[in-house]
């Protein structure tokens, strides 16, 4: 006897539920109250009528299992139907991700160095930068670090060039349109705060675990928010009597876009491309447990077989690479800065 | 006057609110401002403006702020539409015109100079005055040589590479003078164009605005909530209240008949000696007056003649307009000129 019984019996509810009473002992509960043979719950321990506590007493009432089942069957009776939308759409993505991890080890390591310091001497003009990059790579490759390095590096150029093409359009598209900034801001705000696990789930449904998309997907989606709501801030706070001069001379809204707004809410979009690398950079390492290559493999290594060792250097890795990430795209932010100061 | 008319404002209302036109009836009913307010939320932004702008000279809007003169302005290169009314220029009514159109007139017809300058920061002060000629699609090669000349001409040789964040505030709006004027648009409107400005600055501009006037004739709109400033830059004032026209017309009648007590307290805080001329005081005559003390020029201000007598009220003074006596000054009607009079009493 559950606790809800008399509810559906007062109300007369019985027949719908659809059982006889006393009749077969389904749960645990109904086993342990009739071994304890002490029906009577004082109101103290009422539970909650929560889905399965109302299933104990009537059997027409679904349990808790069958919706996340349901939720399951739901997604899965979708699936078909969305892969063959979804797959092509994202197919570019898995062959610049295959391309890009090909490139970056396929170059020997004494052009890549050297490429790498000479692109952040275009991007951040200081000298000091590039004498980082070459100690962060020189000591990465000295520990044997570099494949590792350079996938995870390849990795997050292509999610990071792909969340600025996305994202800035979308940025542009939000700063533009009242409607399409308020429809956007909660799916951005579900993207940043669900847990990054939450969301590897269905894309391991929707595609093969063997597939680059997969992770490429997940770090995008986890990334572009800054990007895109920094571009909708940026441009959103251009002085408003810039605006208004560039009307007054007659500019359409087109060269209003490419010859005013953007050029002054660079220095916001560029903190947003900061904020964009940054966390795909946190991504890359959930993004190893879908077969992501790179260094947070060594990381999922170091946790798996307690390599205590490894886990800490691939860690050290992770933050090296942070750090000149940051210090390359804040130095080129600065640049920006100046030159509109 | 003769002139020709270059911008012609005709019953012209801006309503703000969520039902201009539903507002709009009410105020052609009679309601007042505040009433409209109060009753329906609508904010009354300007009421029936008629004025005539003549070409070439400068037409000078005053009045404090919330009369609606940035708004008025505004309506001249429809930054704002109005609720209703009409906005003719050359014989159009520019409220007809389709968005290419109205481009087309923002690019060559006129140009604005603002009061926080908003010159663009990421662009050099050439690129800047080039601005009309760059969203033409003209190249900086083209409209180097007509932006220089105007910036040589407002007083910024040899600025052009500079940011616009390097120069200071007055030099800033010499930039905004000069990218409208190479434009090369016959209308200038200008914002408040000097508020912004230190006074001894701020002079120094009015000064410049008048040398370039002199020399360009170009249509000037000009707003501004400095008495002051009108009076030395205007050839046709308007002055607005709560988004109706109170007075308009020649500075100096405005100054001697002003017809409403706001205006009154307006001039009252006036250095008249400085602001009037002989012109707007003498007798109207060509008979040779019997006693002359001397000749002054009609346009010598009030302040010069009171140094050439040395304060004697007796004296007269034959008055000259290029070579021709055209009127008598009496130092007595001088002096009465210095008080500011009650409108009932007014002459003329």
């Amino acid at each position: 006897m559950a606790t809800y019984d008399n509810f559906f019996d007062t109300l007369g509810l019985r027949g719908w539920c659809g059982d006889d009473q006393g009749g077969g002992l389904s749960s645990m509960a109904d086993l342990m109250g009739q071994a304890g043979g002490d029906t009577d719950t004082t109101l103290w321990d009422m539970p909650f009528p929560s889905l399965d506590a109302l299933h104990d007493s009537c059997d027409a009432i679904p349990q808790s299992r069958d919706l996340t089942q349901g939720l399951e069957q739901g997604f899965l009776s979708v699936k078909d139907s969305l892969k063959v939308v979804v797959d092509p759409l994202t197919q570019p993505l898995s062959w610049a991700l295959e391309n890009a991890l090909w490139i970056m080890q396929a170059v020997p390591w004494f052009i890549m160095i050297p490429l790498l310091m000479v692109i952040t001497y275009a991007v951040g003009r200081s000298l000091k930068l590039v004498g980082l990059v070459a100690l962060v790579f020189g000591f990465l490759a000295f520990i044997d670090f570099y494949d590792h390095t350079m996938q995870t590096l390849a990795i997050i150029f292509v999610c990071a060039f792909i969340c600025v093409l996305l994202g800035v359009p979308i940025g542009i598209a939000m700063s533009r349109s009242d409607r399409v900034q308020r429809t956007m801001i909660p799916i951005l705000d579900m993207l940043q705060t669900l847990p990054p696990f939450v969301y590897l789930i269905p894309l391991i449904f929707l595609f093969s675990v063997t597939e680059p998309k997969l992770y490429g997907i997940a770090i995008i989606l986890y990334a572009i928010v800054p990007v895109v709501r920094l571009t909708d801030l940026g441009i959103r706070l251009v002085d408003q009597d810039v605006i208004e001069a560039a009307d007054a001379f007659g500019m359409t809204n087109r060269q209003k876009l490419y010859k005013v707004q953007i050029p002054l809410a660079l220095p916001n979009i560029m903190a947003g491309v900061n904020q964009t690398i940054m966390m795909s950079l946190a991504m890359v390492v959930i993004a190893s447990l879908v077969s992501a290559p790179g260094l947070g493999v060594l990381v999922l290594r170091g946790i798996r077989s307690l390599e205590l060792g490894v886990g800490l250097l691939s860690g050290l890795g992770i933050v090296l690479l942070a750090i000149i990430l940051d210090r390359v795209t804040k130095a080129a932010l600065a640049r920006i800065n100046a030159s509109q100061k | 006057m003769t002139d020709d008319i270059k911008i012609c404002v005709r019953n012209l209302y801006k309503i703000f609110g969520d039902d201009p036109q539903g507002a709009l009836e009410k105020v052609r009913g009679g309601m007042s401002k505040a009433d409209l307010q109060a009753e329906t939320g609508h904010v009354l932004g300007l009421n029936n403006i008629n004025v005539d702008m003549p070409a070439g000279k400068t037409t000078v809007i005053m009045g404090l702020s919330g009369s609606g003169k940035s708004t008025l302005i505004r309506h001249l290169n429809r930054l704002i539409d109005p609720t209703s009314g009409e906005v003719i220029m050359n014989g159009e009514n520019i409220l007809d015109y389709n968005e290419r159109r109205l481009r087309e007139m923002r690019k060559h017809e006129m140009s604005m100079v603002f009061q926080k300058f908003a010159l663009l920061p990421h662009r050099t002060v050439l690129e800047n005055a080039g601005i009309s000629w760059e969203i033409e699609g003209k190249t900086r090669k083209k409209y180097a040589a007509e932006a220089t000349k105007w910036l040589d001409r407002v007083g910024l040789q040899g600025q052009g590479d500079q940011y616009p964040a390097q120069l200071s505030g007055g030099m800033q709006q010499r930039v905004g003078i000069a990218r409208a004027l190479t434009s090369n648009s016959d209308v200038m409107l200008m914002d408040e164009a000097f508020s912004a400005l230190d006074p001894l600055i701020r002079t120094d501009m009015q000064d410049l605005l008048i040398e370039l006037q002199a020399e360009l004739h170009k249509t000037v709109i000009f707003i501004t909530h400095d008495l002051d400033e009108a009076l030395k830059l205007a050839d046709h004032l308007v002055i607005l209240k709560d988004g109706f026209i109170v007075q308009q017309g020649e500075p100096q009648h405005i100054l001697l008949n002003p017809n409403d007590p706001y205006i009154e307290a307006f001039v009252s805080d006036i250095n008249r000696a400085r602001v009037l001329r002989v012109r707007s005081v003498m007798e109207k005559t060509d008979v040779p007056p019997s006693d002359v003390a001397g000749e002054v020029d009609h346009d010598d201000t009030l302040e010069s003649i009171i140094a050439v007598s040395g304060g004697d009220t007796t004296n007269n003074y034959r008055v000259m307009r290029e070579g021709r006596q055209v009127g008598v000054l009496h130092m007595r009607d001088l002096v009465r000129a210095l008080v500011p009079r009650h409108p009932g009493e007014a002459a003329e």
